[in-house]
């Protein structure tokens, strides 16, 4: 499963990579993350519930940062285990851009995510594996740039952009 | 590990408190997503709910303004009954185009909803016919209750009574099945009510939508001329094995125009 979207986020590039490299802001931003620990520099460790329909499954995994060009672009990579449900494993590539706005300094974040999920999870839920992707990354960027703006009002608008 | 309490409610009430004693509890409606996510370790709650035994729920009635279906009505039920069949023929067309006999024999038109399961069939129904979900505690419109893929604006333990359709006579419902599990890649519901043309999609996208565009086209002229330079926007249908974002997007298009033929022979 590939994912190339793109969004604007009313802050500057600085400000936005830092909450990005913040372990916090992840965690609060992540939808069913129960816990989110550094274990070493760049590299994480996390346990997260998900409900996708009929399916529940608790992932236990590891997160680490590669690649690192502050402030412009990182590799995250992850991969967890699901118990029973399966695994999932998968990378994204985060870059940011300063553009101009009407309000001032705004950022470009463009993701290019890979993902695969295997075991009894991608039995069953194949079909969703896209849908299932979509609606994480628009719940994640919906929480990180109301976190970021200090507005509950807050929507990004995601675009989705052709693979680079 | 994988025990789990079984418990039948005879009541609406005595469901509701049941679920809010318990930590971790599910309703089984006809249990033909639950029951499979269970088996396969998917999912494993510690109570499970049994609706089956609370009287009314599976009543299909007429009404002044319509006909009202208990939720836990089954498809088959739906599909044969003689008040569906009369005044809104679509719906008993959709619900006997459902799955295959077993499923339909146990599936239920509010566990189908409740779920949302992005192909199901249901959810174009009652979107597209602009029915009314009737709860324990409200009454939720057609368009307030869909919210995402497998999302709902039910509450955690909200239990659907009934769903409140519309007599519709000019309806279509065109589906292109999985041919596996009939479950639709792309199903297209277009109502004709009063002057007004509604057209919902489910299987196509993540969560079931209207078509607002050709809905608009439609109510101003029902020909297919009035519809052709129209096209569905591909970059948020689902994409997988079976068919790519593209040709979802276009035999969206494809079901909506031989409906549209459909109803015009009418």
């Amino acid at each position: 499963m590939e994912l190339h979207q793109q969004l604007t986020l009313p802050q500057s590039v600085d400000k936005v990579w830092a909450a990005l490299n913040d372990p916090k802001m992840l965690q609060q931003c992540l939808p069913g993350c129960e816990r989110f620990e550094a274990v070493g520099p760049d590299q994480f460790e996390m346990t997260v519930s998900t409900k996708i329909g009929p399916v529940k499954a608790k992932f236990t995994g590891k997160i680490a940062l590669s690649d690192l060009n502050p402030p412009l672009s990182y590799v995250i990579k992850g991969e967890g285990k699901g118990g029973v449900a399966g695994f999932a494993k998968g990378s994204a590539t985060v870059s940011l851009a300063t553009i101009a706005s009407e309000q001032g300094e705004a950022t470009r974040l463009t993701y290019s995510v890979e993902a695969s999920v295997g075991g009894k999870i991608a039995q069953l839920g194949g079909r969703l594996i896209q849908g299932a992707a979509r609606k994480m990354a628009q719940d994640f960027f919906t929480k990180f740039v109301q976190a970021l703006c200090e507005d509950e009002t807050l929507v990004p608008e995601i675009e989705t952009v052709s693979a680079p | 590990m994988y025990s789990f309490k079984m418990e039948r409610a005879e009541s609406l009430t005595s469901a509701l408190e049941r679920f809010g004693d318990s930590d971790d509890a599910v309703y089984l409606a006809g249990g033909h997503t639950l029951i499979p996510a269970m088996k396969q370790r998917l999912r494993a709650p510690e109570d499970v709910i049994d609706l089956s035994g609370i009287p009314g729920l599976r009543d299909i009635l007429v009404t002044q303004d319509g006909i009202e279906i208990g939720a836990m009505a089954t498809h088959a039920a739906v599909a044969g009954s003689a008040h569906v069949k009369t005044h809104i023929p679509v719906l008993a067309d959709l619900a006997g185009g459902i799955g295959d006999r077993q499923v339909r024999n146990r599936g239920t038109i509010g566990g189908s909803i409740a779920n949302n399961d992005p192909a199901a069939d249901y959810p174009a129904a009652v979107l597209g016919l602009d029915a009314r979900i009737v709860t324990d505690r409200r009454t939720i419109a057609s368009g307030d209750f869909f919210k995402a893929m497998f999302e709902t604006a039910l509450e955690p333990d909200e239990i659907i009574r009934a769903i409140q359709f519309p007599k519709i006579e000019r309806a279509a419902y065109l589906k292109f099945p999985n041919p596996a599990s009939r479950y639709a890649m792309v199903g297209v519901l277009i109502a004709c009510i009063s002057d007004e043309v509604r057209i919902a999609i489910t299987g196509a996208a993540p969560s079931v939508f209207r078509a607002a565009d050709f809905e608009v086209a439609l109510s101003e002229s029902f020909s297919e001329s009035s519809i052709s330079e129209l096209t569905l926007p591909s970059d948020t249908m689902n994409d997988d094995i079976h068919a790519s974002a593209d040709y979802r997007a276009h035999l969206c298009k494809v079901l909506i125009g031989r409906g549209v033929q459909m109803l015009s022979d009418h």
